[in-house]
Order: structure tokens, then C-alpha cells, then sequence
């Protein structure tokens, strides 16, 4: 039992407070003691989200050869998370081999430095994510018109 | 849980116009299962070869195959409209 909660009591036992009055001041402490919600942080959020979302929608204008097209993928985060994991079965040669391309590439990047937790991390904050892409192409048949969305639910 | 059904949904233009099939995703495990025991000393030994823990493989297989329960794709146009799922 802690202090405040012991001097609650003693004041109700010295008939300072009523009975009422304790169970109320006994509920704010328990409140104020409880961890805020926000310090679950990630793992609240993994736990939320189910799947990744990419929808795209696209109208080609007054193109008779192309009309619109609407796409609509749903990913599970398990899905995600099994992939993420594939990171780890890389065998050490085939890292040796991507660095060696990277930096052929002019990325020094040693993929060596990234482990599943890095990736988890990454995933759980994908959580957060949301792309809205609008865009407008001017082309021999009018305006063509496409939006993006990707978003977790 | 692995997925054991998998919908194949494609309707053409007019709408009327359509198939569905499904697909006993179960029946292809049991028959994959002898061929996969038969693979199974090859799987170990190149793992072996390229330094990989064959248990965490096999378990990051099988976490893929579970992971794809419930995904679904559907893409619509003017010609036809088709949706995969994943039950």
C-alpha cells in the first residue's frame, strides 16, 4: 500500500473524510497511477491495425481505348511481419554480395546493420502511415486522373 | 492457421457475365505434404550449405503461408472486374 493511499485511510478512520470522499480520492490516485495510453505506443497500434491498404483509382479522361480502373488491395500486417523476417534467412555471402552492389550504386549501406527488431520497429510504425497520392496528367485524350491511397486498418 | 480456401471472382462486361471459382486451397496442402517430407532432406542441406538455421526458415515459410489468410485483391476496369481471395 502506498503513502497517499495509507494517509486516505487514516483520515477517513479520523472521520476527516467521508466514506464517499475516499473511494473518489482512492479512484483519482488509482487513475492518476495507471500508465498513460500513449506508452503502449507501437505495440497498441500493431495490435489494432489488421492490414495494409492500397487503393488506386484511375480515369483515363475521354480514352476510349482505357476506362477507369479501380484497384483494391488488402494486406495482412501477418503477412508483413512474416516477410520482415525473411530479412534474417539473407545468407551471410548474398549480404556480402548486396553491399558490394549498393555501394557499387554509390549507397554505402551495410545491410548487415539491420536486424528483424529494426524491421519490426518499421512495421509497427507503418501503423502511423497514410499516402495520399492525387495526381493530374494532361495527355492527347484530356485529363487522366489517378489517386492513391495506402493506409493501415 | 494456414489458409484453406481461395475465390477467384472474374466478371466481364456486361456484369451478367461471370464465373467464380473456388479453390480447395487444403486438398493442394495434403497433396504438396508428401512432396514437401520428400524435400525435406534436400531443404537441410542447402540450408546447411548457405548457413541458415533450417528450423527458423521453415518457420518463416510457414509464418508466409499463414499470412496470407484474408488477403484480398480486386482490380476493376471497363472490361471486367476480378477479385482473389484468400480464406
Amino acid at each position: 500500500m502506498n503513502e497517499h493511499r495509507r494517509q486516505i485511510l487514516e483520515m477517513l478512520s479520523q472521520g476527516k473524510i467521508t466514506a464517499d470522499e475516499a473511494e473518489r480520492l482512492i479512484a483519482a490516485l488509482d487513475k492518476s497511477a495507471a500508465p498513460p495510453s500513449s506508452a503502449a505506443g507501437p505495440a497498441t497500434n500493431a495490435t489494432r491495425f489488421k492490414y495494409l491498404r492500397v487503393l488506386v483509382d484511375s480515369d483515363s479522361g475521354r480514352n476510349p481505348h482505357q476506362g477507369p480502373v479501380k484497384v483494391n488491395i488488402r494486406v495482412p500486417m501477418q503477412l508483413l511481419r512474416a516477410g520482415v523476417r525473411l530479412a534474417g534467412l539473407i545468407p551471410p555471402q548474398a549480404r556480402d554480395h548486396v553491399n558490394t552492389a549498393l555501394r557499387q550504386q554509390g549507397i554505402p549501406f551495410d545491410i548487415n546493420q539491420i536486424k528483424p527488431d529494426n524491421l519490426q520497429d518499421l512495421l509497427d510504425h507503418l501503423n502511423d502511415l497514410t499516402i495520399d497520392v492525387d495526381a493530374n496528367n494532361k495527355g492527347g485524350y484530356g485529363d487522366e486522373k489517378v489517386k492513391v491511397r495506402v493506409f493501415c486498418e | 492457421m494456414i489458409p484453406l480456401v481461395g475465390v477467384i471472382n472474374v466478371k466481364h462486361w456486361p456484369r451478367s457475365r461471370s464465373f467464380r471459382l473456388w479453390i480447395p486451397l487444403f486438398l493442394l496442402w495434403l497433396l504438396l505434404l508428401p512432396f514437401a517430407i520428400l524435400l525435406l532432406p534436400v531443404f537441410f542441406v542447402v540450408c546447411l550449405i548457405c548457413q541458415v538455421n533450417p528450423f527458423q526458415a521453415i518457420a518463416t515459410l510457414w509464418s508466409i503461408l499463414a499470412g496470407l489468410r484474408d488477403t484480398h485483391i480486386e482490380i476493376d476496369n471497363r472490361d471486367a472486374l476480378v477479385l482473389i481471395r484468400i480464406l
